[in-house]
């Protein structure tokens, strides 16, 4: 076998040898530390894929989405709008949106009833999401009852049920006719929620929000870029609990290292001092405080990494539903597209390996310098 | 063989605290013997022990090595012995490796692993293969009766199984010469007899003993072929062993 | 007897490191295997007109954070407290960012 490879392999049998003489220390050191690592890139994960799915689905959302404001809040956009802005050049059609929220009483939950315009289910059938079919744990052909503005009890038919692959879309939706939607929230007609407007040429969409917005200064025209920077900057790092999580991460690998980089005990010092009055260099004494950080740091973030692939896109994140959930009672089950960013693992690679490694060696400097001769003398 | 011509050691040159630990020292250490350098604590002895073992160069004189052969020299080129005082510190390094065998006051033994592991340690830096050094050390234990203690820590060892231990460990590169410093320091009469005799089959094996002591059982051995007095850095008498 | 300590730590490091390039498979094979879900889902979004993902069903602004305007999450007061716990993982849309780049 190759000298220089024997070499390392001898080391870092010491190296172990070396760790395990702290056994449980050390090994509840890399269980903490494979801890962090697991949780961070968990969450890389986890963001990434829901990041990449958000900006694929979404590029397929309304060019422009009109709004209208009344004192700084949403008014219905009246359908006339419609008829106006779908005379502008460049739009190539206007559909008014007539969608609303529903809060079930019953079951606790916030559903989001809406009219397709294309295809709607006849007066008196719905098609629900999965979601929905499972909060009320209803099967097609059921009844669904819902409380109408006017207090009365509507009840509609499940016509159908919505593939479990839509639940990150559509899972809290209920799709109805107009008049049924009408008759639930006492929605008067010529109105819409807002006004979703196709746009021919991508490159004009900013134009003819601006053009929107001048013809009627009291719509907000969204335009389909801002809702997917929205989603970009979902689970922002510098949101809330991410900051929080990130910041505990970083806390953790600070501790570790400040245990080493505070300096070698009197012990380590004599130990080095034996190493080197036996014939190991300076060289040697590193490499070996290398590999003793290395060795729990790589095998740290290995572990650490391999099972958040697992818990993240074979269990559904199942961690981090508590939080996520919130106190939604209803939550959309989805199996996420795996997606793996290799800046973002970069990135964790080196705050897990580098600061420890180096807070491992760097003491060691001094100490490693010595004299072969100073064991001689002690 | 060793030669040693004049050869002094200063240290902090041009300090106030400026301190010569040996003065002026020529001598020859025969080979294949055991010589015994006797002096008190401070006369020079361990500095001594340090420029023969190549750990630090001597501030002025030489010292020449005759029958070692280190890799870096071709074939027939150490004809005239090596001047180890004026090589560079990689090749320097290079003979303390492959010639030379240290036995410290205190062992020096590394806590927490194994014996054996112990005994392999001075050679893990240099690429050696694993298996033939595991084989080497194994023997080496066996020749010093304390193969069952192979496994063991040497936490657990008694005092003469350590001396051992540290032997062993000390020939483990196989060296031409093996430096012992004070090493009945910590060991009762018998112990020290027994270490005597150890030391003795060395030189039978072909081997260099130097020995730093002020143990008059070592000194005054009747295995001891050669003693060296020190004093102040000075040698202040040599010759053969009573 | 036991194996070096070293052909362990390297066995272990192959392990994951072999481990680690199936998952990367994994996940390119997945990426492919689910793609006819998220066209159905893409789908959904065309046709329906969808404009967020289903996320957070707690309120108006968590379910529709697009579409939140300045006042949804602060019913009561500009200043008020967060309610629900999803509002520390959404960040407030661009638009709504006091320095919004215009677009």
């Amino acid at each position: 076998m190759h000298p220089a490879l024997n070499r390392q392999r001898n080391i870092i049998d010491f190296t172990i040898s070396s760790l395990l003489r702290r056994r449980v220390k050390n090994l509840s050191l890399l269980a903490v530390y494979t801890l962090i690592v697991f949780v961070i890139a968990s969450l890389i994960f986890f963001v990434q894929s829901l990041k990449r799915e958000a900006a694929v689905l979404l590029a397929e959302a309304p060019d422009i989405v009109v709004q209208r404001m009344i004192a700084g809040r949403h008014d219905l956009v009246p359908e006339a709008y419609a008829r106006q802005i779908a005379g502008l050049r460049g739009v190539r059609e206007v559909t008014p949106r007539l969608w609303g929220y529903y809060y079930d009483s019953v079951f606790g939950a916030n559903y989001t009833l809406m009219v397709p315009d294309r295809a709607a289910p006849g007066p008196g059938t719905i098609t629900i999401g999965s979601g929905v079919a499972r909060n009320q744990r209803i099967k097609q052909g059921d009844l669904l009852t819902l409380r109408s503005a006017a207090n009365a009890p509507l009840l509609l038919e499940v016509q159908g049920i919505l593939p479990y692959a839509s639940e990150l879309v559509a899972a809290d939706l209920i799709s109805m006719s107009r008049s049924d939607f009408q008759t639930m929230f006492s929605f008067p007609d010529g109105v819409a929620t807002d006004l979703a407007v196709s746009v021919a040429n991508p490159r004009e969409i900013a134009t003819i929000a601006a053009k929107v917005a001048e013809l009627f200064p009291d719509t907000r025209p969204i335009m389909k870029s801002e809702i997917l920077r929205t989603y970009d900057t979902l689970f922002d790092w510098r949101s809330g609990m991410m900051v929080v999580m990130l910041a505990v991460a970083v806390l953790s690998f600070i501790i570790f290292a400040w245990d080493k980089a505070t300096g070698l005990s009197a012990e380590e010092r004599r130990e080095i001092g034996v190493l080197k009055s036996i014939g190991w260099e300076t060289a040697d004494v590193l490499l070996l405080k290398f590999w003793e950080g290395a060795v729990i740091s790589l095998t740290a973030f290995l572990t650490g990494v391999i099972l958040a692939y697992g818990h993240v896109y074979f269990f559904s994140a199942g961690l981090f539903q508590h939080a996520l959930k919130g106190w939604a009672v209803l939550y959309p089950q989805f199996r996420l597209i795996p997606v793996v960013d290799a800046y973002q693992l970069s990135i964790l690679f080196l705050l897990t390996v580098f600061p420890y490694t180096a807070a491992t060696i760097v003491p060691a400097w001094l100490a490693a310098t010595v004299d072969p001769d100073a064991a001689l003398r002690s | 063989m060793i030669e040693l011509h004049h050869i002094t050691k200063r240290f902090n040159s041009g300090r106030p605290n400026e301190f010569t630990a040996v003065d002026d020292v020529s001598l020859r250490i025969a080979a294949r013997r055991i010589t015994v350098l006797k002096g008190p604590s401070g006369s020079g002895k361990t500095t001594l022990l340090s420029l023969i073992g190549c750990m630090a160069r001597p501030t002025a004189g030489r010292i020449v090595l005759h029958g070692i052969r280190p890799a870096f020299l071709p074939e027939g080129g150490a004809e005239d012995g090596i001047d180890i005082s004026s090589l560079p510190e990689r090749f320097l390094t290079e003979i303390r490796r492959s010639a030379f065998g240290f036995i410290f006051q205190q062992f020096n033994l590394v806590r927490g692993i194994s014996v054996l592991e112990n005994v392999m340690l001075p050679v893990y830096p240099t690429g050696a293969g694993y298996a033939v050094v595991r084989e080497r050390a194994r023997s080496l234990l066996e020749l010093l009766r304390i193969e069952r203690h192979a496994a063991a820590r040497v936490d657990w060892l008694s005092g003469g199984e350590l001396q051992r231990v540290a032997i062993a460990r000390a020939l483990i590169n196989n060296p031409s010469l093996v430096i012992a410093d004070e090493p009945t320091a910590h060991l009762d009469s018998r112990l020290s007899g027994e270490f005597m005799a150890i030391v003795a089959d060395l030189t039978s094996e072909g081997r260099t003993v130097l020995i730093a002591s002020h143990d008059p059982l070592v000194c005054e051995s009747a295995l001891a072929d050669a003693v060296v007095e020190m004093r102040d850095g000075h040698i202040i008498g040599a010759g053969d062993a009573p | 007897m036991m194996p070096r300590a070293s052909t362990l730590f390297l066995a272990v490091t192959a392990v994951n490191l072999l481990v680690g390039g199936l998952l990367l498979l994994h996940s390119r094979v997945e990426a492919v295997a689910a793609q006819p879900q998220r066209d159905l889902r893409r789908g959904l979004v065309r046709d329906w007109r969808l404009t967020d993902l289903c996320l957070f069903t707690e309120a108006r602004y968590t379910r529709h954070p697009s579409m939140a305007d300045r006042h949804a999450p602060f019913q009561d007061h500009p200043v008020a407290l967060e309610h629900f716990p999803s509002g520390s993982l959404l960040t407030p849309p661009l638009q709504m960012r006091p320095h919004a780049p215009s677009p």
